[in-house]
């Protein structure tokens, strides 16, 4: 440990200490048999808001520079103007509640596969490297619903390179998906999803740090009843 | 010629190492090399070899391991067995210097090193025979380029470097009367023609040849730095002349020159052996290129730099010799230099004044540094100590009588004593105390703005700064103001507290909807209390009566609580026997206003609160294992951040009392329990960051 790490490290003693912070992503998809649907995209920071709320008043943290509300809030509506231009894509809206930092955002699709393309172009626009392929599809005539993901190997590898105090921030992160359907479901093939009660719906929790590693793979192919 | 230069090369490193080496080493009395220093330096270093060797024998010196690498390293490129810093030929038992000399020319950097065996010091050099000349018993080393001189006898080494003044020769009077011509690139020789026949009429007695030799040389004058911007303000017609082409000109015949040239309009300034070579390698491309012009420019500019060259040379080689030679006043008869010595210190650093500092560094400045910028700071000076239990850095600034008093009048007060009830030394983090008298602050701050600042803002501002002075002190009833904001105030963590916080999350039902629920989570806090005196409460009962009715503030009996949804802690505040309290532990704002507040103050704090108008201490122990470890990113992290932690004493601040004329301010940090003294334990972290 360097003089200048230990310096930091004092900082931070006094101020709250902000090395590690719980949030949660959840990312519901509700298909309906015609094949449109709804989706809800949810981060939620509240867990974390004393430190959350700490880091608001910092300029940087870390090294990175901490964006402001006012930052944020530009982005969301640029997403949310992003998401209208796109195709097959409507009533889009977002809500962003900086007492407890939640942040939302949902839209509804002709067609999951409209979805696709959208995460990776919002993160290019962001000037975020998209990390990961990720795809959806939903066949009317099988009632088949399809998530394939893959981790990409430079995913793990940027994440390696972060310093063990900023890869600490992920540490208790999770990341929850949800796909509901109209149907009930005959048939999943990811073995860490589980079937609600009323096997309308499937749920996956992972650790966003293993999602990151790639020891956890949400892909999930499911059969609905025909 | 090439591997020559690499020898050189070579051997100017070896003697870097070993003067740097120097400054690791010991000193004694008997003719002491402060006499060697001039009276007028700018800065002495010196180091105290014999303190340093109380702490740790020569011994153990060589033996760690930044000592070993550079005997390992030394005796590598020497080719020669090198064992102990004894090795080199140093007085370890006496005291080494560096100081600088400033004039209106030439700053002069110079070592001065004991030496107890002048051969073992000359075993540093290869070809000894080639590289120095002898005379009598002293002798002398011109480095490569002869940048630097370093002369030696049988007691002592002398290292010194010239630079010279770029503003010196811009001055066609001193430019004239050393027979320097400044060069401007140009393509009009009518002009170049008109400038040196000016050059010819102001100096008939210099005549300018291709060699130059200069064989009369005027002594610089080493002045102070203050006295040196009335002769740069005299300029006269001949310079302008010379100064004639303008920079559109260049730019016009730019496109023309390769890169190579155009680096070498950057570094325009600084004489240096590299630029030699780049322009001798800019010369065969010119040349080449049929460039007659710029080949024409290139040589004249050689010309002339050489001829500083030289003339820095020389004029380092009078200052050489003048240590060596002559006896002249020393150092040791200025007052402020030799009041600012402590027989204890390891390391010492003085500088003459605070204003000539800030007008040396911004000579450009120039007509705001003359009038006096930082008017009334006089010397500053800096020591180091070491001991069995602590570093300590003590810093001293001398003030001139008027602002010594303002400051004494300022600091006339002592921080309430009622605030030390409040520190719990047993499991205090940190705290900060500081006191100062509002009233005299407030009379005496116009004042010393405009002593400092005023120069800044030009001689014909002395009306307007007048009158804001007034206006200040109208606007402003100090004395008001003073029972309002007494001037003492304290901050201490008194610890760390777990509270209980609610957060957002979510339920799933049958259908794996989402349902919105209220959590709660324990979080550690660290618990800080703020408090300063006030007599005159009636303007914070107003504010607090104005924030209620907004519902800015609630209340609960007599704890108010600021309602900010921004901050991400409560915070209480309340005001009690003539002190204003904040918090954020409702529990201890409680405890202060039913007297049930329990805390003991060590001896130690409270000396250290109680007799200085400012102090500051972080007890880093008092942290160690208190914050949970999911609070600071595992486990892994939690055990470094305590190890560090725990290795850590004390680290305090303390302004000292006036005494004379003098503000001083000492930061110390204590060593861990298990090193011998602050020296060792300084190697052994060394020595960790290396490994």
């Amino acid at each position: 440990m360097n003089l200048k790490q230990f310096y930091k490290l004092l900082l931070f003693a006094f101020l709250v200490p902000v090395f590690s912070s719980c949030f949660e992503v959840v990312e519901e998809i509700s298909m309906r048999n015609n094949g449109t649907g709804d989706v809800v995209l949810t981060i939620n920071l509240s867990q974390s808001k004393t430190k959350v709320a700490s880091v608001m008043l910092l300029d940087s943290v870390q090294g990175y520079k901490v964006p402001s509300k006012q930052k944020i809030q530009q982005e969301l509506a640029e997403a949310v103007a992003y998401l209208k231009k796109s195709e097959g894509i409507s009533n889009v809206k977002s809500t962003a509640d900086f007492n407890n930092y939640i942040a939302t955002i949902s839209f509804t699709f002709k067609d999951v596969s409209n979805i696709n393309n959208i995460t990776k172009n919002i993160l290019t626009q962001q000037k975020i490297k998209a990390t990961n392929t990720s795809s959806y599809s939903f066949n009317k005539t099988t009632k088949t619903f399809s998530r394939k993901y893959q981790a990409v190997g430079t995913a793990k590898t940027e994440f390696n390179k972060l310093k063990s105090k900023d890869k600490a921030v992920f540490n208790g992160a999770t990341y929850t998906s949800i796909y509901r359907f109209e149907s009930p479901v005959a048939s999943t093939s990811n073995p860490s999803s589980k079937l609600s009660k009323s096997s309308k719906a499937v749920m996956l929790k992972s650790n966003i740090t293993d999602l990151i590693n790639g020891k956890m793979n949400v892909s999930n192919q499911i059969q609905l009843s025909k | 010629m090439f591997p020559i230069k690499y020898n050189y090369q070579n051997k100017m490193k070896n003697i870097l190492i070993a003067i740097s080496l120097l400054f690791l080493a010991k000193f004694t009395y008997a003719q002491d090399l402060v006499k060697k220093i001039p009276a007028n330096a700018f800065t002495v270093a010196t180091i105290k070899g014999d303190n340093v060797f109380k702490l740790m024998f020569v011994k153990d010196f060589n033996e760690s391991f930044v000592v070993k690498k550079l005997l390992t390293e030394t005796s590598k490129s020497l080719d020669k067995e090198f064992t102990s810093i004894e090795d080199f030929g140093i007085n370890l038992e006496k005291n080494m210097y560096y100081f600088n000399q400033l004039s209106d020319s030439i700053t002069y950097n110079c070592f001065l090193i004991p030496l107890k065996n002048a051969a073992k010091f000359e075993s540093l050099i290869n070809d000894k025979d080639k590289k120095f000349k002898t005379e009598g018993a002293i002798k002398t080393m011109i480095l490569p380029d002869s940048t630097s001189i370093i002369k030696w006898n049988n007691d002592m080494m002398y290292f010194i470097t010239g630079s010279i003044r770029s503003s010196f020769f811009a001055d066609s009077t001193n430019s004239a009367r050393y027979g320097i011509k400044e060069i401007r690139y140009q393509n009009n020789y009518d002009d170049v023609a008109i400038a040196d026949s000016a050059m010819v009429a102001v100096d008939s007695t210099m005549v300018v040849t291709a060699e130059p030799a200069i064989e009369e040389v005027i002594a610089p004058p080493v002045v102070k730095a203050k006295t040196y911007k009335n002769a740069s303000a005299k300029k006269t017609s001949a310079k302008n002349k010379n100064k004639k082409q303008p920079a559109k000109k260049k730019a016009a015949v730019k496109p023309k020159r390769n890169k190579v040239v155009e680096e070498i309009e950057i570094g325009d300034l600084p004489i240096t052996g590299e630029r030699n070579d780049v322009d001798s390698a800019v010369a065969a491309i010119q040349n080449a290129n049929g460039d007659e012009q710029y080949d024409d420019y290139q040589k004249k500019r050689t010309e002339q730099d050489a001829k500083k060259k030289q003339l820095v040379f020389v004029w380092m080689t009078a200052q050489a010799d003048k240590i060596f030679n002559t006896s002249y006043e020393s150092i040791e008869n200025n007052k402020s230099y030799a009041a600012s010595l402590d027989d204890k210190a390891i390391a010492e650093v003085w500088v003459s004044s605070l204003q000539d500092v800030y007008n040396s560094i911004v000579p450009e400045f120039g007509t705001y540094g003359k009038t006096g910028l930082m008017q009334g700071y006089g010397s500053l000076n800096a020591k180091l100590f070491m001991d069995k239990t602590s570093f300590r850095i003590s810093t001293g600034l001398e003030l001139a009588k008027d602002q010594a008093d303002a400051y004494k009048k300022i600091m006339n007060r002592k921080l309430n004593k009622n605030f030390l009830k409040y520190i719990d030394s047993e499991k205090a983090i940190g705290f900060m105390g500081y006191s100062i008298d509002t009233k005299a602050y407030l009379e005496e701050f116009p004042k010393l703005m405009k002593q400092t600042y005023g120069a800044f803002l030009g001689a014909r501002m002395d009306e307007e700064i007048e009158l804001g002075t007034d206006l200040f002190s109208l606007l402003l009833d100090e004395e008001a103001v003073s029972k309002v904001v007494k001037g003492d105030a304290l901050f201490v963590i008194n610890g760390l507290n777990t509270k209980e916080v609610t957060f957002t999350s979510y339920e799933y039902d049958d259908d794996y909807n989402r349902k919105e629920v209220t959590k709660t989570k324990n979080e550690t806090l660290p618990d800080f209390l703020f408090m300063f005196s006030s007599e005159d409460n009636r303007l914070m009962n107003k504010l607090i009566k104005y924030g209620i009715n907004k519902n800015y503030v609630s209340v609960n009996e007599n704890i108010y609580k600021i309602e900010e949804k921004k901050s991400p802690i409560d915070i209480y505040f309340m005001i009690k026997d003539g002190i204003v309290f904040f918090g954020n532990s409702l529990a201890e704002m409680q405890g202060i206003s039913n007297n049930t507040y329990k805390a003991s103050i060590s001896k130690t704090h409270k000396n250290l609160l109680a007799k200085n108008n400012f102090s500051f201490l972080f007890n880093a122990k008092n942290l160690v294992g208190k914050v949970p470890n999911d609070e600071i990113g595992g486990e892994e992290t939690a055990k470094k951040f305590n190890e560090t932690l725990g290795k850590m004493g004390n680290v305090y601040m303390k302004s000292n009392p006036i005494k004379g004329n003098l503000v001083s301010a000492d930061i110390s940090a204590e060593i861990p329990n298990g090193h011998e003294n602050a020296l060792k334990y300084l190697f052994s972290l060394i020595e960790n960051a290396a490994k």
